[in-house]
């Protein structure tokens, strides 16, 4: 009888002990892989904020060419404005979104309107680094939403959803592309 | 991997045995071939860092850049540790070119570099339909300007910076502090290496260096049965392209 006990008891400690040994490697890894996805995050974000930064240089080295494509340029401006003083991720996503287009609308409205832009060496330098700069943005947006998918998969799946339940993991937006853009067909040799 | 849109595009473009060159739209010619290989692998012997060409026949719809971009992820172009590596990409039907610089890189050249490189050495034959003596000039350049980031001279090369004269740009305060270190680091190598009295004096110009390096490692390089091989190196989308 008393043995019988013993024996129960110990398997129920040793069940207790296996939870809790499943649950705290479930916490560490979401904690783990939610720092991988604020860290991608904040490489898109590092980007964003270069071209925000590029886009006054820009302007000014086509200076002398225009008084003309006004309308366009305020569209930048007022996006760029937006961009700065967003609140949130989501705010932030949205203001860069309407940047990337109204910048794309301006640079092809000034290069029209003045093909001699194309023999600049500091327009077409600018203009280099803002083709590179949206690059990165989209390598690292790709990169950012990949981390997200997978951790906010992880946090919808047993057991550690309860454990993303009780901790409040949240799951993260993805940064879809600037409409328009989506279109473009994802490069893939795997 | 995972991607955002469904379309998914089963290609796969595996690295020649050479590595270096890969001149699959067959533009190149043989003497410019074994040319830009010597000096890709001398080039990654003395500094690890790795420059690759790539010609294809067509990219489809693809973005030159992303596609450049995922040739260098995919082969690991450049060194696990440094990510030095640059792809040069030729689209012969869509006349691009593209030169996608890795992390590592983004430095020694950046965007404005990049797309100075292909204006200066290539454009003129490019558009001259002489693909071979455009991409070869291009390697060349990238690989001399490669050596400068690592100290070395590379003989009857004028670093394109020294090129006409452009107008002093303004930087973003972003990259402002560590391109200032990292010229006078490179300043100071060549103080280190001319000493004994050489050349003159250096003068560089500053332009835009890239953004800060992400942390996200690269791909295996392809499998080599002799060959050459990827490093593992990783590309984030600097560099830059054009239409001829």
């Amino acid at each position: 009888m008393k043995k019988k006990g013993l024996i129960i008891t110990v398997s129920i400690i040793a069940v207790i002990v296996l939870i809790i040994g499943i649950f705290v490697g479930a916490y560490n890894g979401l904690v783990e892989s939610r720092e991988e996805v604020e860290e991608s995050w904040s490489n898109v974000s590092v980007y964003l904020q270069r071209r925000a930064d590029l886009i006054p240089n820009l302007v000014n080295s086509v200076e002398g060419y225009t008084d003309y494509e006004q309308e366009t340029l305020t569209a930048v401006t007022e996006a760029r404005n937006a961009f700065n003083n967003a609140g949130n991720v989501n705010d932030q996503i949205q203001a860069s979104n309407q940047l990337e287009s109204a910048l794309d609308i301006w640079v092809n409205a000034v290069t029209e309107a003045y093909p001699e832009l194309k023999a600049d060496t500091q327009f077409t330098a600018l203009n280099d680094e803002l083709a590179g700069t949206e690059n990165r943005i989209a390598t690292a947006r790709k990169d950012f939403n990949e981390d997200a998918r997978e951790y906010n998969s992880d946090i919808k799946k047993f057991p550690k959803n309860i454990i993303a339940g009780i901790f409040g993991f949240e799951s993260f937006d993805y940064f879809e592309a600037a409409s328009g853009t989506e279109t473009v067909p994802e490069v893939s040799f795997d | 991997m995972l991607f955002l849109c469904g379309c998914s595009k089963e290609e796969t473009l595996k690295p020649t045995d050479s590595f270096y060159v890969n001149d699959f739209a067959d533009v190149i010619s043989q003497s410019d071939e074994s040319e830009i290989l010597s000096k890709a692998v001398a080039l990654n012997q003395k500094t690890t860092a790795q420059v690759v060409v790539v010609t294809v026949e067509s990219i489809g719809a693809a973005d030159p850049s992303e596609y450049a971009l995922e040739l260098g992820r995919d082969w690991g172009v450049g060194d696990k540790d440094a990510d030095n590596g640059v792809v040069i990409l030729l689209a012969e039907e869509e006349r691009q070119i593209e030169i996608a610089v890795g992390y590592g890189l983004e430095g020694a050249i950046p965007d404005s570099k990049a797309g100075r490189i292909i204006d200066v050495y290539g454009l003129e034959y490019l558009k001259q339909d002489d693909f071979s003596k455009g991409i070869t000039s291009i390697a060349d350049a990238v690989i001399n300007e490669v050596y400068i980031e690592y100290g070395i001279t590379p003989d009857g090369y004028t670093p394109i910076d020294n090129i006409s004269v452009t107008q002093n740009v303004s930087q973003s305060p972003l990259s402002v502090g560590v391109s200032w270190i990292i010229m006078f680091a490179v300043l100071f190598i060549f103080i280190m290496i001319f000493s004994r009295g050489g050349r003159s004096s250096f003068i560089f110009f500053p332009t835009f260096f890239g953004g800060p390096r992400g942390g996200r490692g690269g791909g295996f390089g392809g499998g080599s049965f002799g060959g050459f091989s990827g490093g593992g190196g990783s590309f984030g989308g600097g560099g830059a392209g054009r239409g001829f």
